[in-house]
């Protein structure tokens, strides 16, 4: 009896250890990063830093380089969110309606490339244009966030589309909706917050992307991601800590702003699985 | 004038035929319960009706019209769904209003229909409410507003008791009928009950395995099912497989059970020495106790001995279960009212029927 009871203990000690450990492992360079981002030393010196300034942050406002990074990313970012919730949603809409034996092959087909290695993408893609040479490197770098982020928004809208009972779409139809009204109507207001969840993936994947931009930016369109890289090969400090700590600052108001749009909660919680 | 005409309508899916030949009409302002057990076709032929799903041969009219080609929300029918299909992101006042708003009633209409559709239903008062927010009775009752709120030609109701608990099952199946009758609506209540069928209809149709087997008013199909099928599915049954005696007397005939019991009938099946399946409902048996004097044996009753096994009460009726000899179980209906006679377990009893209440079915 006592022992058991010893063990059950023991194992709820283990686990909150486990769970702080987690976190601390998460949040570590976090915070790292943060703090060693306000280094008053012109070196890359050991943590922590003996005193703070905002030195790095000046350098990056004034990094050309990064901000056109930047710039080409949050463009890339919002027009792959665009197109891939577009895409989809259409998409996820159309498989939703076909009879069963045709929904599992394509749905496949249409996932597939999420198994494939984002080197492979790239690298394809880059043969791929090699061929049509006067596509603009914005467009090609689009092309290939699409290529990976539209699964997700597609498998994201599945998910919302089903958990929508076919008789709702029905029932607006039996009460002289036509097909279009009852869609935006009904089936668009019930599915919002997963194809929501899904763009937010979509946002998130491009501006995080950087093995197929790799293949596809060149010297004068390039994202975020493809210039921290290039900043480190060539001039390793801490402006590139500066760039990180902003990026988390907009992270979080772009997370704030959706909040307050959709509550965030239910967007990337039960919005996916509920309707 | 006929509001509805289904002529001679089959669907197939596949090699599978879910629907076959099924003919019916309706008159106006009539309650048609089309009953039968699950996966007979009755959802299919209502969504054919509705426009949902498109009959592989036969017609289907609205008002003389054939709609075939017309998409549902070209017709005007009401439908209220198994689920009730409320949308679950819009107010009970919004999801009464929705049919009102694409079936072009004026916009300043609107909002005194929907209180006049809630007041009908008796909902007044819910009108911010969201589905979720409501019990199963209420969700059915606002589905049943809003399919009645745009007039439709035709009211088609899907099991619309099935997802209650029983006892608010029988009140709101009253109040249904009540609310279709002061609207006058022509409707068709699919069913697997035949309680609710017989209780709302003002006639039935028995379907099974996607044809039309009987139609009649609900005494009718009680009284002289069409066929071994109907006799069982509707009401309570007792069967014997039966052998006909040569002689007769009069229009009674005379049957023998594989177990020796002889079985006095009316109805005669033009066969004269065929087999076949005799039913007595349970309610038409009368239950005497064996001491209770001597009954002379009327050539059209039935008179059986035998042991009583169960005794069931069940408030307004006693179910009684009674042994024959050669293993046949009897189930046996006493209301319970007056004075019954008490009957336990292992007493020997007097079992009497009339000739012209067992039904044959000639096999
Ligand atoms: N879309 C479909 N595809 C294949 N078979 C179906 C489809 N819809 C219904 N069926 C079949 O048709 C038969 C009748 O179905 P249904 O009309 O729903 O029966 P009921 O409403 O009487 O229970 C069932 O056996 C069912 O499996
Ligand atoms: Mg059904």
């Amino acid at each position: 009896m006592l022992s058991k009871r010893h063990t059950d203990a023991g194992l709820g000690v283990l686990l909150k250890a486990t769970i702080a450990l987690t976190a601390v492992f998460l949040l570590l360079p976090v915070v790292m990063t943060v703090i060693m981002s306000f280094d008053s030393r012109n070196y890359l010196g050991q943590f922590p830093p003996p005193s703070l300034s905002t030195q790095w942050f000046t350098k990056f406002a004034h990094n050309g380089y990064l901000w056109s990074g930047l710039r080409t990313s949050l463009l890339l970012a919002t027009a792959t969110t665009v197109g891939a919730t577009t895409v989809g949603a259409l998409a996820a809409l159309a498989i939703s309606r076909m009879t069963a034996q045709w929904r599992d092959p394509v749905t496949t087909a249409f996932l597939s490339p999420l198994v494939l290695p984002g080197v492979i993408i790239g690298f394809a893609l880059l043969m791929a244009f090699s061929a049509l040479s006067a596509v603009p490197t914005f467009l090609k770098m689009l092309a290939g966030h699409l290529l990976i982020t539209v699964p997700f928004t597609i498998r994201m809208t599945l998910i919302g589309l089903a958990g929508i009972s076919a008789t709702l779409g029905e029932a607006a139809l039996s009460l002289g909706a036509n097909e279009r009204q009852s869609f935006f109507t009904i089936i668009l207001p019930l599915a919002k917050n997963s194809i929501a969840a899904g763009a937010i993936f979509a946002f998130a994947f491009s501006m995080d992307d950087l093995t197929i931009s790799l293949f596809l930016s060149d010297f004068n369109t390039y994202p975020l991601p493809v210039a921290l890289v290039g900043l480190m090969r060539s001039n390793f400090d801490l402006t590139l800590a500066a760039a990180a700590v902003f990026l988390m600052g907009l992270t979080v108001i772009i997370l704030i702003v959706l909040d307050r749009i959709f509550g965030l909660e239910r967007v990337i919680g039960h919005g996916i699985y509920k309707a | 004038m006929n509001v509805l005409e289904l002529k001679d309508v089959t669907k197939k899916y596949g090699e599978f035929v879910a629907v076959e030949g099924v003919c019916l009409e309706i008159e106006e302002g009539k309650i048609l319960s089309l009953l039968g057990p699950s996966g007979c076709g009755k959802s299919t032929t209502l969504r054919m009706i509705a426009g949902f799903t498109t009959p592989n041969s036969g017609t289907v009219a609205i008002a003389g019209e054939n709609v075939d080609h017309l998409k549902p929300y070209e017709r005007n029918v009401g439908l209220l769904f198994q689920d009730y299909a409320l949308f679950p992101h819009m107010t009970v006042e919004q999801n009464v209003a929705y049919g009102l708003r694409y079936r072009g009633t004026p916009k300043p209409m609107i909002p005194s229909r929907v209180q006049q559709m809630l007041s009908l239903v008796r909902m007044l008062g819910m009108e911010a409410r969201y589905p979720s927010q409501l019990s199963g009775g209420q969700q059915q009752r606002v589905a049943l507003a809003r399919a009645l709120a745009t007039d439709p030609q035709i009211v088609l109701l899907d099991e619309p008791l099935s997802a209650l608990d029983a006892k608010l099952r029988l009140e709101l199946r009253i109040e249904l009928k009540e609310i279709l009758r002061s609207v006058g609506a022509t409707t068709i209540v699919v069913t697997h009950d035949q309680e609710e069928a017989l209780s709302l209809g003002d006639e039935v149709v028995v379907m099974h395995a996607g044809k039309v087997i009987q139609r009649g008013s609900p005494i009718e199909i009680y009284k002289a099912p069409a066929d071994k099928f109907v006799a069982e599915f509707v009401g309570r049954s007792n069967w014997f497989c039966a052998t006909r005696r040569g002689r007769s007397s009069g229009d009674l005939s005379s049957y023998i059970t594989s177990n020796g019991i002889e079985i006095r009938t009316r109805s005669a099946p033009t066969d004269r020495r065929g087999s076949a399946d005799l039913c007595i409902r349970p309610e038409h048996i009368e239950l005497m106790d064996v001491t209770q004097g001597v009954v002379s044996d009327e050539p059209d009753q039935n008179l059986l001995e035998g042991v009583v096994v169960d005794v069931a009460p069940l408030g307004a009726d006693v179910h009684v279960v009674v042994d024959l000899p050669g293993e046949t179980r009897l189930q046996v209906i006493r209301k319970n009212v007056g004075r019954i006679p008490t009957v336990v377990p292992g007493q020997p009893v007097r079992l009497c029927f009339a000739a012209s209440d067992v039904l044959v079915f000639p096999t």
